[in-house]
Parts: C-alpha cells; structure tokens; sequence
C-alpha cells in the first residue's frame, strides 16, 4: 500500500497542513511507509469490541 | 581521599561519608566540575555545564550539613539533568535551535523534589534533538560519545546523562523515557536505567513531549542508587493528573532479599526473534544466573505483540501535535532526522489513531494477564549494543533497518512496550560483547511494584559479569 505524492499534496492543501516539497516527500517516505505497513498488519484485526487505551492505574 | 577516587563511588557508597562528614560537598562538587570540563571535549555530553549554580549548591549543602541539617542520601550528590526538563532561570534548551534561549520560570517537579534534597546539578546534558530518537547525534551541539567507545553513540535520548553516569562525572543522571530513552543509555553506556510505573513520577515541567507514555527517571552506576533517586522522585503532584495517589515504600528495604519462590516469565516470542547473536547470549546467561538465585523460570507468551508497531500511528499524530507550533515558526531551525520523522504525523487518520490506541489496550490488557502468572519479566533492553555515531543501518535478520530518523525503530523495540503498557522496567548491565561494548537486559514487574523489580535486579546486578568493569574514559583513567 502507498499514497500518492499528490494525494499528499491534496491533503497538505485541503487541511492546510505544512507544505512539502517534492524531495521532501521522498524523505518523509519511510516513515509514511512504516504507518502504512504497521496498519495493513491490523487488517485481520477485529478492533470493534476493544477498548481504547488508558495506562495502568493503581487501584484507587 | 584522593578527588576522582571519590568520583568512581556510588551513591550509596558515598551519602554516609557526607552524612559523616568525611567527605564535603564543596570538594565533591569542585572535583565533578573538573571532571565535566576535562571530559567534554572527549565525550560531549554536557549543554551547559553549570559552574557557579553547582557551587552555590555545594556550599550551601555544606552549611546545612554542617548545622546538623542532613536531608538524605542524595544531600550534596552532584547530579545531571538531561536539558528538556525545565529548571528555574537555566536554559533549557530540549537539545535544539528552536528554543536555545528559552528560559523556564519554574523548577520540574522532579527537579524541584532534587533540589529539596540537597542534591547538586552539576549541569544540562545533552540529548538528541527534541529528545526524539535513540542516538543522540544532535545537530545542533554535537554528537554525544560513548565512554565505551567513543566511535560509538551512547543510546538516546538522554545519551548526556548516560554517559556522564558511565564516565564518573555525575552520581546520578535524571533523563526521559518515551520509549526507552533512559533504559538505552543505560544499555549501551553499561549503567542502571529505570523508567518506573506510568504514575509514579510527575511528568510536570518535562516539556515538548507526548502525554501518552513518557517517564523521567533517573540512570545510576547501581540498582541501589536507582532505588536511593526514585525515593525522592516518587509520589504523587497534585497538579499532575497523569501522577497517582498511592503510597510510596521504602525501596532500599527490597534490596538483598532473596528471589526463592519468585517467578520468572520469559517471552517466548518477539523480544529474542531479532537480536544480535551476542546480545541473546549474555541475556540467555542472566537468566540462568536467576534461575541459580533461586528464580524459577515460565514461558510466557505474547501474541499482541505481532501488533505493537501499531503504537507508532499514534506517536506520529502526537508528535505532530506537540511540534506543529514551533514547525509553523521555526521550521528551517529543525535537524532533518527530527523534521522528516515528525512531519509525516500530519497525514494520519483520525480512524487510524483510534485503531492504534485501541491496540495499546489490547496488548496492555495481555501484559496485565501474563503479570498474574509471572512476578517478573526478563527481556534484553536493546537488541545491538551500541551502534558506531556514523552507522545509518544495522543489519538484522538480513534486513537493513535505519538506526535514526524517519521509519527507524530497531533500537527501542524491546523498550517501548513498557512504555505502551505503562509497566516499571529497569535496565541492568548484564556482560560485554567482545569488542567491549555493553549489554543490558531489563526486568519488569507489575504496576507500582518497583521494589519487587529492585530486588531482582539488586540481586541479580551482584553476580553479573559486568560487575567491576569500567569504560575507557572514565574519571582517573
């Protein structure tokens, strides 16, 4: 999976975020590609029923 | 006594002797100075060192104790403090451009409570930019050196402390721990790292960082003195909510008990499937070494685990958040490693945030399971000892992996589980590789029982073969 340069570049324009040159976005790729990879990982992932995190806390 | 003798003791060996009075502070304090000036331009580990500031300390701890005012054993221990945690009137710079000028009105919490027991902060040490990432190469001060070898990088982010705990310069470092940035410096510097319980220290005044899952904790020449510096760190600041009310017990009385009847959890998967050869061989000894203390070892198993690169969407739209203000300011003064590994958090969906941090409860939900069966775990703290400063990748498994900047993670993947789960981790020297460079293993335990996790690796740092090793440069050497 991957995501286009001007896909980004859509989204930089269209939630006015930071701009990024073409060589940027060459640089900003592996970790763009680590979050693509880290989340095909979650397809078989039922995530529906779980909860969402809180650090371990102390019973109170 | 001559001074750097008095340099190369630990805490515990040397509170009594100021306790006592053998020893002053003015003269403890004068020899530390001296040892961060000769060893600055060697291993690079100080922002500023703080001359006058420490001075006035040391003299005043004299005083004090010399009335009769003894706070503890941390009064007159000359300390670091790694430079993104806010001190009063002290630049504190989080190791970049960006704020190199910035100067804090208040204490942290954690220096304040320092402060409060007369130790002595003989400066502002170095780290990687923004303290995000494990080397600290920083850009803008210099490359911090491993006492160990100084080709090396001495683990990050707070690498200043590390090293200076590992060259004799400071008693005690207290750096930061995101995911793994105390417990790496202790590894590969070959000193004790200790990220304690999410909750148990106040994170107020630790600036430019994400709320979920970052710790200050202390790096030590020993287990004891980790137990001494969490002492006074621990207890709950009202202004903190991320702190927690309990009680705090007294570490040290955990020290030399015995590890009969206590068990042992070894991951079956995840922490030894990539991991140098020689890494695993020194953590696989440790084990046995605990087993003959009287541990009895259970294979746990930790199938989430498969999910924990997960963690990391949510880390980069954090860092996006807690950054965005000084990009859209002051973009051009950021280091490339830090730039092109932040940014990227912009493109992250909201839907994928949530899936990430719906996978952190999942694998904190397996972890607080496998607790119930185990007293305690042992993984290795880093899977390499340390890398050269210049290295970009490491081989593993014959798959290149970055050591810094966008996409890496090698380095902290045995550390920030714990700091996903929130759980107390400590990291103990446990051997050297055959070029002498160190190895650490960790022990965790359950939430807020560091005593039990002192006690392991109390008895354990007794029989370690790192015991009596020191680096090359190192104070005296």
């Amino acid at each position: 999976m991957s995501i286009s340069n001007e896909t980004l570049k859509a989204m930089i324009r269209d939630y006015n975020g930071l701009e990024l040159s073409d060589d940027e976005l060459e640089l900003v790729r592996p970790e763009l590609d680590y979050y693509l990879d880290e989340l095909k990982k979650l397809d078989a992932l039922d995530l529906s029923d779980a909860f969402s995190s809180r650090l371990l806390r102390f019973p109170e | 006594m001559p001074n750097v003798e008095l340099l190369q003791m630990t805490i515990s060996e040397m509170a009594p002797k100021i306790q006592n009075k053998e020893v002053s502070p003015v003269e403890l304090t004068e020899a530390a100075l001296a040892a961060a000036d000769k060893l600055q331009p060697t291993i690079n580990s100080f922002i500023k060192i703080l001359h006058d500031k420490a001075m006035d300390q040391a003299r005043e701890a004299e005083a004090d104790i010399s009335r009769g005012n003894y706070r503890g054993p941390l009064h007159g221990i000359p300390i670091g403090l790694k430079d993104n945690l806010a001190t009063a009137g002290i630049t504190t710079t989080l190791g970049s451009k960006v704020l190199a000028d910035h100067v804090p009105e208040e204490d942290a919490e954690v220096v304040k409570r320092c402060r409060d027991a007369g130790a002595i902060f003989i400066g502002k040490e170095n780290l990687e930019e923004f303290a995000a990432g494990a080397t600290s190469n920083n850009p803008h001060y210099g490359a911090v050196r491993n006492p160990w070898g100084l080709d090396h990088i001495p683990g990050g982010s707070s690498g200043g402390g590390g090293a200076n705990v590992a060259a004799g310069v400071t008693f005690a470092s207290l750096g930061t721990d995101l995911g793994g940035s105390v417990r790496l410096p202790g590894t590969f510097c070959g000193v004790v790292g200790l990220k304690q319980s999410f909750g148990r220290v106040s994170q107020r005044g630790l600036m430019v960082t994400s709320f979920n899952g970052d710790h200050i904790g202390p790096m030590t020449r020993s287990v004891a003195d980790s137990a001494l510096v969490l002492q006074v760190l621990a207890g709950n600041d009202p202004l903190d909510p991320s702190s927690v009310p309990v009680p705090v017990p007294d570490y040290s009385a955990y020290l030399g008990k015995s590890l009969h009847g206590l068990k042992m959890g070894v991951p079956s998967n995840y922490y030894f499937e990539m991991l140098d050869a020689e890494v695993e061989e020194a953590v696989r000894r440790s084990i046995a070494a605990l087993e003959e203390l009287g541990a009895e070892m259970v294979e746990v198993s930790l199938p989430a685990m498969e999910y924990i690169g997960a963690l990391r969407i949510s880390a980069m739209a954090d860092g996006i958040v807690t950054h965005e203000q000084f990009l859209k300011s002051n973009r051009e003064d950021y280091g490339p490693d830090v730039l092109y590994r932040t940014i990227p958090g912009q493109f992250v969906l909201g839907r994928d945030y949530s899936k990430s941090l719906k996978v952190q409860r999942i694998i904190q939900e397996e972890y607080a399971q496998v607790m119930q069966q185990v007293d305690f775990l042992i993984t290795p703290t880093a899977p390499v000892a340390a890398p050269r400063i210049d290295a970009k990748y490491i081989t593993m498994n014959g798959e290149e992996h970055r050591v810094r900047g966008p996409g890496s993670s090698l380095i902290s993947r045995c550390t920030s589980p714990f700091n996903a789960t929130g759980l107390p981790a400590i990291s103990v020297p446990c051997g050297v590789t055959k070029s002498g460079l160190p190895i650490g293993m960790q022990v965790i335990s359950r939430p807020f029982e560091e005593g039990l996790m002192f006690q392991v690796a109390d008895c354990y740092e007794k029989v370690s073969p790192s015991q009596g090793l020191r680096p090359a440069a190192f104070v005296g050497a």
